[in-house]
């Protein structure tokens, strides 16, 4: 069994780096897996804006990303929340057109199985796929146990959510 | 160890947090003025004549907010839009690697107030940006 950094420094899971300012900390973790990172380096480039915005999908994972790892305030309406819960104890992290699938081993270390654009998966209803994929890889991941964080309160799962 | 960035120009990795950062700030906002005051999209709506669906799409991000939007969505919460845009600090004692120049860009960051003077942050900045630099 082994450590996120030791599943890192393995080679199994790739840290993502937010790319924040000298003067910021990093607050909060993303860990991709083999599939998310492929998905990033060579499916996000390829995938258009759903609506007619500025903010290409790049940009809003960037930007996702950013928020996410520097520790600020994740929400603060039910309405527009980044993050959501699934089920069996796994969340997405969501942009306009991006979602990603994941699971947190502990507080504000986030794991990323699978990534999709949106549209994608509900016109082709592929919840059902991502979070099974994602509950396989969580199973098969020599991961020290407990690995997942269970539930659905976000509160238990990050840092600085204000919202009920 | 090994890690990822997605790969984005200086430039755009600042418009995009800062976009992102205003729409929070107004999220944050109409949030508070819900919780607070009672006052629902519809009414913020209503105040500025455009349909409820329209302001609900720019703050989820599927419509972009101008900036005479988002000057009116701050007056129908009963706030005052503000903006600045403060010299970068010298990067001195960065933690970036020493191999590359560390070029101050431009740090973005504003503000909205209530009416009662609280300050509202819709903060999204960087404060240096790394750039491969001529020897």
């Amino acid at each position: 069994m082994a450590t996120l950094i030791e599943l890192e420094r393995n080679g199994v899971l790739t840290l993502l780096d937010p790319g924040l300012g000298s003067r910021e900390q990093e607050e909060r973790r993303i860990y991709l897996s083999k599939r998310a990172l492929e998905w990033l380096q060579n499916k996000l480039p390829q995938v258009g804006a759903t609506w007619n915005t500025e903010v290409s999908p790049t940009e809003q994972l960037d930007a996702l990303f950013y928020l996410f790892c520097s520790g600020q305030t994740i929400t603060y309406d039910w309405r527009f929340k980044p993050l959501r819960s699934v089920e069996l104890g796994i969340w997405e992290l969501k942009t306009a057109d991006i979602r990603l699938f994941g699971w947190f081993p502990i507080r504000d270390q986030f794991v990323a199985s699978g990534i999709g654009v949106k549209r994608d998966i509900i016109a082709h209803k592929l919840y059902p796929g991502y979070i099974g994929e994602c509950a396989r890889f969580r199973e098969q991941l020599n991961l020290d146990e407990p690995k997942f964080i269970p539930g659905d309160d976000p509160n238990v799962v990050v840092s600085n959510f204000d919202f009920p | 160890m090994s890690s990822f960035q997605i790969s984005i120009s200086p430039s755009r990795r600042v418009a995009a947090r800062f976009i992102e950062g205003v729409r929070r700030a107004l999220q944050k906002a109409l949030a508070e003025e819900e919780r607070e005051n009672g006052v629902t999209q519809a009414d913020i709506a209503r105040r500025i004549g455009v349909n409820r669906s329209v302001i609900h799409r720019e703050l989820r991000g599927h419509r972009d907010i101008t900036l005479g939007r988002l000057a009116e969505l701050a007056w129908a919460m009963g706030r005052e839009p503000s903006f600045s845009m403060p010299k970068i600090r010298n990067a001195e004692g960065a933690n970036h690697p020493g191999t590359l120049g560390v070029v101050p860009t431009a740090e973005v960051s504003g503000f909205m107030t209530q009416a009662d003077g609280r300050n509202y942050s819709f903060v999204a900045s960087t404060s240096a940006q790394t750039f491969p630099t001529e020897a």
